[in-house]
């Protein structure tokens, strides 16, 4: 694991993670994790499926509990003071989280309650207009294409403004326009000071979002680079590979 | 304080609304609810026993397994892209989550009840003399205890993946001491069985109306308050 990548960060930590293990019965999933993500920071966890990907996000967002270790957000125990670190984070996972007899905008207000977002009805008009759905806000969101649905799960996960953005395979089954949108929402969370954590299995799109890659094998973080001091065409070709041979 | 209002209400009116556009449970409620009382008063003309007798019976047979069906539902829609995950990642607490689910459950009941319930008294010529109100009451407390453990047990079963008749087979073995002063409660309101008993049959520990109540209330104050409190358990690891 490169330590120049870890010195490199910003000064405070945001996500601070310390020997995170995990196991679903007798199967680890992680081994001993740890991992600090600076403010303004993108990184993506990159492995193979099993590798534990989804896991750490899971027990990043508090959704899983670690058998062993701990995982702070902006300093606050994700387990211990939940309230207080979810308003901080906003998370995207494989599924929508959108429910499909509500209307766009009802899905957007709900959450902005949930959330507590102040003036909330302004706040769902402005990213309607941002992701490109006004035009649809009264139509169900089970009527969405996956697109669609992808860009109002971003619009969800953002209502509250959040200062963590958390993204579990964000680009599958994307069309190349709606990839570009989630690039160009993230680009600008990222410029905001927002700090951004997603996995994929795609290395292109890891170095083309995030300016930190660290990878997932066997249950085990084995490696931990800037985007600006990989070979971006041996890390593409086979990322494990690669992984594998700078530790 | 305000804030457990605000999104107590929401999710209370996300789940009514969700409901009555979808329309999957409270039609499939009326038909089982009709279904049962239909059968139950052909049983009784068969039989021949008192109409009043029987009716009681066919009135909580249908509120439970009504009710089943739409506790039931309430976790099947959370399940359905995840949207369970969405509420436990919002700084809400699972106690506000629970209390919300139970009220859009018990108002569920409510619209069930406003149309079976006519057709129970219809079907069986039921009377309450009068006594609306204590008629009305039983009912509510009821529907409070069946809502109550029913909200906890289909997010147990929904999210730990068991679904199907598990859900039966857990609420109605806990809600069966409450269902004995349910039952007699509105025997008596018949006018099925008298003002006070005493014994040892299973119904006479009651006694009388009031006492019938207030082991309604009892009940529903420690189902309620105890699932509440086991619901943050449940829903998250």
């Amino acid at each position: 694991m490169s330590k120049a990548a870890q010195n490199n960060h910003s000064d405070e930590p945001v996500i601070t993670i310390t020997s995170v293990s995990r196991a679903f019965g007798l199967r680890p999933v992680l081994k001993n994790i740890d991992l600090h993500i600076g403010r303004a920071q993108g990184v993506c966890i990159c492995g193979v499926n099993g590798a534990g990907k989804s896991t750490l996000l899971r027990i990043i967002a508090g959704l899983l509990k670690p058998a062993r270790g701990s995982v702070k957000l902006c300093g606050l125990d994700v387990n211990s003071e939940p309230e207080k670190t979810r308003s901080q984070l906003g998370v995207i996972l494989h599924k929508s989280m959108i429910y499909p007899d509500l209307t766009i905008f009802e899905n957007l207000l709900f959450f902005a309650k949930l959330y507590g977002v102040k003036d909330g009805h302004a706040r769902v008009k402005e990213l309607l207009e941002n992701i490109g759905l006004s035009p649809y806000r009264y139509d169900r969101a089970g009527v969405l294409s996956r697109g669609m649905l992808q860009r109002l799960a971003i619009a969800r996960a953002m209502v509250h403004r959040p200062t963590v953005l958390l993204a579990d395979e964000p680009f599958t089954g994307l069309d190349v326009e709606a990839r570009r949108h989630f690039i160009s929402v993230l680009g600008k969370f990222r410029a905001d000071g927002g700090t951004f954590v997603m996995t994929t299995h795609d290395a292109a799109m890891a170095i083309r979002c995030c300016d930190r890659v660290v990878v997932l094998d066997k249950n085990r973080l084995i490696f931990d680079c800037e985007t600006s001091r990989i070979d971006t065409d041996r890390f593409t070709e086979n990322y494990l590979s690669y992984a594998r041979n700078q530790d | 304080m305000n804030y457990f209002c605000e999104s107590l209400w929401a999710i209370f009116v996300k789940d009514i609304v969700t409901e009555f556009r979808s329309k999957q449970v409270l039609p499939t409620m009326v038909v089982l609810g009709m279904l049962i009382v239909w059968v139950l008063r052909i049983v009784s003309q068969a039989a021949s026993p008192s109409t009043a007798v029987i009716g009681p019976a066919a009135l909580w047979i249908a509120f439970l397994f009504s009710g089943l069906l739409a506790q039931e539902r309430s976790f099947a829609t959370e399940e359905q892209e995840d949207c369970i995950a969405g509420l436990l990642l919002a700084p809400v607490d699972p106690g506000t989550i629970y209390i919300a689910k139970l009220f859009a459950n018990i108002v569920m009941l409510c619209v069930f009840e406003v149309v079976v319930v006519p057709v129970a008294f219809l079907t069986f010529q039921l009377s309450v003399a009068g006594r609306w109100i204590q008629f009305l009451t039983v009912l509510l407390l009821g529907n409070i205890g069946i809502s109550s453990v029913g909200t906890l047990f289909s997010a147990m079963v929904q999210l730990s993946r068991a679904r199907g008749a598990l859900l039966s087979v857990l609420v109605l073995v806990v809600l069966m001491p409450m269902m004995i002063p349910a039952t007699f409660a509105l025997l008596l309101l018949f006018g099925a069985a008298p003002e006070a008993l005493a014994g040892t049959a299973t119904l006479a520990f009651v006694g009388n109306f009031k006492t019938a109540v207030g082991f309604l209330i009892a009940f529903n104050a420690v189902y309620t308050v105890a699932c509440w409190l086991l619901f943050g358990f449940v829903v998250r690891e």
